[in-house]
């Protein structure tokens, strides 16, 4: 349901990943919204984008504005499981234990299969096709 | 592009207040519905995950969290600084400055124009007192001179009657024996007096017709 109603009991505010793009071919907005609001429902503020496949040169690009990041945490909105990842991964905050276990698991079983394959181009090819 | 949601509504699941023609999105199976046979004996496998890595994942949410906890905590603080000291706060307070000297000006001319206003009224309104009071205390005179002389004519007129003082005393009594007045007389509306047995003030002869006259 929107928020377009007005309410009178304080709603939370969470930073996540809201997926657009289209079919076979993901895109995120880092976004600040209403916990109760749809991903397709009014966004309060977009704070970032993350693109899930990798371009030619083998990289997922992350754009994030931290200022705001930062004003949005203070004024105390929550943050879902990938974009701790992400905000980790970065450096502004502490690495989230995901990542980590995400990594020695990595390491310690073998590759899935994945429909997509990787674009060859001039970096070196993905020796863990996991990630 | 955009994934159907269902939404849960009263209890009624699998319902979409979005109208479509395709499939229609499954939320859960309906309560009460019995189990398939395909799951009717299976058993769900549960992870097995080793006691040192679950104390190594517990060892680093914990840390992670007592992280964020503090992190979180310093950020509100700053916000709170900035807020107090930071460019923003400072424009608003120069703003805000700037707007009360302007309204206070505002306030002080119209407070001027009023005054003048207020003092040109009172004016006018001490000349009319000034006038009222004068005209009034003319009238006053003239209604003090007036009752003064009607005084005198009163007293005039009482002193004209003849009074009798104790000098005339015997006098008068002599008067009063000697000419006795008769009351036996009628009296007309005109004021003709009828001493007689006459109706008629033409029976009576000129020479012989008394008249009071009210004075």
């Amino acid at each position: 349901m929107a928020s377009a109603i007005p309410t009178f009991t304080k709603i939370g505010k969470v930073i996540r990943l809201n997926k657009h793009g289209c079919t076979n071919r993901p895109f995120y907005h880092i976004v600040v919204q209403k916990t109760r609001d749809n991903f397709d429902g009014p966004v309060i503020e977009q704070v970032g984008s993350y693109d899930a496949m990798p371009n030619s040169q083998h990289e997922k690009l992350v754009a994030v504005n931290f200022e705001r990041v930062q004003y949005w945490l203070a004024q105390g909105a929550g943050m879902s499981n990938p974009v701790a990842q992400l905000l980790g991964l970065s450096g502004f905050l502490p690495n989230h234990p995901q990542t980590l276990i995400q990594s020695w698991k990595n390491r310690r079983e073998p590759p899935r299969e994945r429909k997509l394959q990787p674009i060859k181009g001039i970096a070196p090819p993905l020796d863990n096709p996991k990630i | 592009m955009f994934a159907r949601s269902s939404s849960r509504i009263f209890n009624v699941i699998n319902i979409s207040c979005i109208q479509s023609r395709s499939a229609r999105a499954w939320v859960r199976k309906p309560l009460g519905s019995p189990m398939a046979k395909s799951k009717m004996f299976r058993i769900a496998p549960k992870k097995f995950i080793p006691a040192d890595e679950k104390a190594e994942v517990k060892r680093l949410y914990d840390n992670y969290f007592h992280q964020m906890k503090s992190l979180r905590h310093y950020f509100f603080e700053q916000s709170l600084e900035q807020a107090e000291s930071g460019e923003v706060a400072q424009m608003k307070h120069r703003l805000e400055e700037e707007e009360h000297i302007r309204l206070m000006e505002e306030n002080r001319l119209e407070n001027e124009k009023t005054a003048k206003l207020r003092e040109e009224k009172l004016k006018i309104q001490a000349e009319k007192t000034r006038e009222n009071i004068l005209a009034s205390l003319i009238n006053k005179e003239e209604e003090t001179r007036l009752y003064e002389i009607q005084i005198e004519a009163f007293l005039e007129k009482q002193k004209a009657t003849p009074f009798i003082q104790a000098e005339n005393i015997e006098k008068a009594i002599e008067e009063a024996l000697a000419n006795p007045v008769d009351f036996n007389f009628a009296i007309d509306l005109d004021g003709y007096v009828y001493r007689g047995r006459e109706t008629a003030i033409e029976k009576i002869p000129e020479e012989e017709r008394e008249r009071l006259r009210s004075n």
